[in-house]
């Protein structure tokens, strides 16, 4: 798909079914019917198999419309393909909503091979829908000049230099640490360093194991010589961009066409539709809370399981009404970026950055509040990083909360359930809040608190980070996980970010193992705004 | 008996253990409301065996008016941190008295009036220093009657603790205030039927 020539004509992707509505098309062609000018037509085996990836990574290089067109359920070759389509576009729909773009610039149509006409006149509704609508708004993805040969090599010394590489004492205690080395896949942060050292970033083993990294912090910890090879391997994924090496992006870069499309200007999204009536809000609040990608989560995830990373965010809004706060929201909210910055595309990553910045300091707002881990690291520590100036500060949903129960008066019903905890790798290692979660764990009633085999800053991760490089050893360290966590006797897992949950719940969907890894999860957010009370 | 105690007179007792620093409370209190607040005030201690470990207490009373008779008989404050200070003024207590006391030391069998109760000692101990829980008290007492001014308890407060602490018991008295007002907003919250965060 190529981005669009001249800002007059539109850009319509018509993804066309080989087997029924591709012979409509060809008798419109062959007949020369004026089939509008703005689509574009893709042949594809099956409809069915264009997935919701695909469907998104269409707008988000720069199509202001996408059709997709098959056969009607009961007439699909291969059975289930129509109803895939139905699903897929539903799902797609429904993010377009959320991300501002409208549900109306995608469609789904389903024709027979005789049926060229028809096919004809919901081809022209549609293109006639999106003239109205007009541009998406989703800019040409910034193109990344491919490096040559010595400024790669000066790029890898700058690196080397900027992280003091050199100071790796090749003593290996980071690969003995490492949670993906330890399950048995063959990956060694220090073999990553001296591949660095010697320029040989583009042997198999290096460049796969910098997408899987976890970069969940354990070796940086450990490491006598403090290389902080998680932001290591964030600039080195960077470079790999360069190097047109693509990243191993999962879920086919769903997400990832998410965020991208997010660090377009004109796009506004439309968030915190659907809130529960009871839920108080206030518009000159001068506390805002930062949602983050939830709805889009539930809504993905929601084909495989259930999740309800959406209700972390409700409960959060629940427990800032309890303590009388009545937050402002950000209808058009954007992603923090993390995902991007952390996937080596640094580019969009720093136009969405600079949105969200100069967004957010125009609100004239105190203070942040957000539950997720990733939002709060990107929002509080990582936009410094980068030379953004923030005129609010930010603040974890955790500290809030604890500042407010420190203050009294306020008393947790017990519940008969045995719980253990998932530390999220962003908060705990990477910002160093540790014991925050446990000083609120600590305060619940529950039967039983047990912590893990590996818990707090030794915590293992839940398998992956920013929707890269996740692969059968990704599973195995998940698996690992869950038991430990049933070897505590805990009958309710803990977590505090919902990428654990989600990845955590992907885990248990194992066929053969199902019973032995199941446990029920629960965010911490939400246990809190369960069973928090006035003492009155 | 939320809102800041409105007739002209009122009669504290502060009692507990000898050490606890009850009369340093009381005195606190009086001192508060004389010095601070402009009004009349007196105080009378007990000491003697009490003041070494005995059940110790002092009785103050704040007025707008000269008071003409320093000792109290019927308390509409009682301010107990421990089980033997409180059982002995217990009976003291009229309906429509207030009854503050720390709740991991008094254990309340029928409270005669309306009560309101904080971990006062547990929240010192927290904060490294045992001995503050008075001044926690204070704090819990000051949010709760309104006996005193919260400006004047401090500034008094600073005045009248060891040279080099004064910082650390005004935190613990901004503890104690914050749980002073925590608890009235929980009973506003109770009352309205919204004791959880979740919609019932």
């Amino acid at each position: 798909m190529a981005n669009k020539t001249d800002d007059k004509t539109l850009n319509i992707l018509l993804f066309l079914c080989n087997w029924g509505a591709h012979a409509a098309f060809l008798t419109l062609q062959d007949q020369l019917r004026p089939i509008p000018h703005e689509i574009r037509m893709v042949r594809v085996p099956c409809a069915g198999r264009i997935d919701r990836a695909m469907l998104l990574k269409a707008f988000a290089q720069g199509a202001d419309g996408v059709a997709l067109v098959g056969c009607e359920p009961g007439t699909c070759r291969y059975g289930s393909g129509s109803a895939n389509s139905l699903q897929n576009t539903d799902d797609v729909q429904r993010i377009l909503d959320i991300m501002g773009l409208g549900r109306e610039r995608l469609c789904f149509g389903a024709f027979l091979p005789e049926e060229s006409e028809e096919l004809l006149s919901f081809l022209q509704n549609f293109a006639d829908e999106i003239n109205v609508l007009g541009p998406a708004g989703i800019e040409a993805v910034p193109v990344i000049s491919a490096l040559n040969a010595d400024d790669l090599h000066q790029e890898l010394r700058q690196l080397v230099a900027a992280y003091d590489i050199h100071a790796c004492q090749d003593c290996g205690k980071c690969t003995s640490a490492c949670p993906l080395a330890l399950i048995g896949k063959p990956f060694s942060p220090r073999a990553i360093a001296s591949a660095v050292i010697t320029g040989g970033i583009h042997s198999p083993g290096v460049q796969e194991n910098v997408w899987s990294c976890l970069t969940c912090g354990l070796c940086y910890d450990r490491c006598p010589s403090a290389v902080n090879f998680p932001a290591f391997i964030k600039e080195l994924r960077h470079l790999y961009r360069h190097t047109a090496l693509p990243g191993q992006e999962v879920h086919g870069g769903f997400f990832h066409s998410l965020m991208r499309s997010m660090s377009s200007a004109a796009i506004t999204p439309r968030r915190w539709g659907g809130l529960p009536d009871e839920i108080r809000t206030d518009p000159e609040s001068p506390i805002l809370f930062f949602g983050g990608c939830a709805p889009y989560y539930d809504i993905f995830f929601g084909k495989h399981s259930r999740p309800q990373t959406n209700k972390i965010l409700i409960d959060s809004l629940r427990l800032l009404n309890f303590f009388d706060v009545a937050p402002r929201l950000l209808t058009d909210e954007r992603c923090c970026g993390h995902d991007l910055l952390w996937s080596g595309d640094k580019k969009n990553f720093e136009r969405l950055a600079r949105i969200n910045v100069e967004r957010l300091n125009g609100l004239g707002i105190e203070t942040v509040i957000t539950t997720c881990p990733e939002c709060y690291m990107t929002l509080h520590t990582t936009y410094a990083d980068e030379g953004l100036e923030l005129k609010f500060k930010v603040v974890h949903l955790y500290d809030f909360l604890e500042e407010q129960l420190d203050k009294g008066a306020v008393d947790f019903e017990p519940f008969d359930q045995v719980i253990t905890f998932q530390d999220s790798c962003r908060l705990g290692r990477l910002e160093g809040k540790v014991d925050l979660p446990r000083k609120l764990l600590k305060r619940l009633q529950p039967a039983r608190f047990v912590e893990m085999k590996e818990a707090a800053g030794a915590s293992i991760c839940c398998g992956n980070c920013a929707w890269t490089g996740c692969d059968g050893y990704s599973k195995a360290l998940q698996v690992r996980r869950l038991e430990q966590a049933h070897a505590t006797g805990s009958d309710l897992l803990v977590t505090s970010c919902p990428k654990c949950q989600l990845h955590l719940a992907c885990a248990m969907e194992d066929p053969f193992r199902r019973e032995q890894l199941e446990i029920e999860l629960m965010d911490l957010t939400s246990i809190i705004a369960q069973t928090i009370r006035w003492k009155g | 008996m939320s809102q800041p105690v409105q007739q002209s007179q009122t009669e504290i007792i502060v009692t507990g253990f000898g050490g606890q620093g009850i009369i340093l409370a009381g005195r606190i209190l009086g001192m508060a409301a004389s010095l601070g607040d402009k009004k009349e005030s007196t105080l009378v201690q007990a000491y003697g065996p009490e003041s070494r470990g005995g059940a110790c207490n002092a009785q103050v009373i704040i007025s707008n008016t000269p008071i003409h008779y320093p000792y109290v008989n019927t308390p509409d404050i009682l301010i107990a941190m421990s089980q033997a200070g409180y059982d002995k003024f217990v009976t003291a207590l009229a309906d429509d008295s207030v009854l503050l006391i720390d709740e991991d030391l008094v254990r309340l069998q029928q409270a005669p009036c309306d009560h309101f109760a904080i971990p006062a000692t547990r929240m010192a101990e927290n904060l490294g220093n045992k001995m503050m829980a008075n001044i926690i008290m204070l704090g819990f007492c000051t949010a709760v009657t309104g006996a005193v001014s919260s400006r004047a308890a401090q500034v008094t407060i600073a005045d009248s603790v060891p040279r080099g602490t004064s910082e650390r018991n005004i935190e613990a008295f901004g503890k104690g205030f914050d749980y002073g007002l925590s608890t009235l907003k929980g009973r506003r919250k109770v009352a309205a039927g919204q004791a959880g965060a979740l919609a019932s």
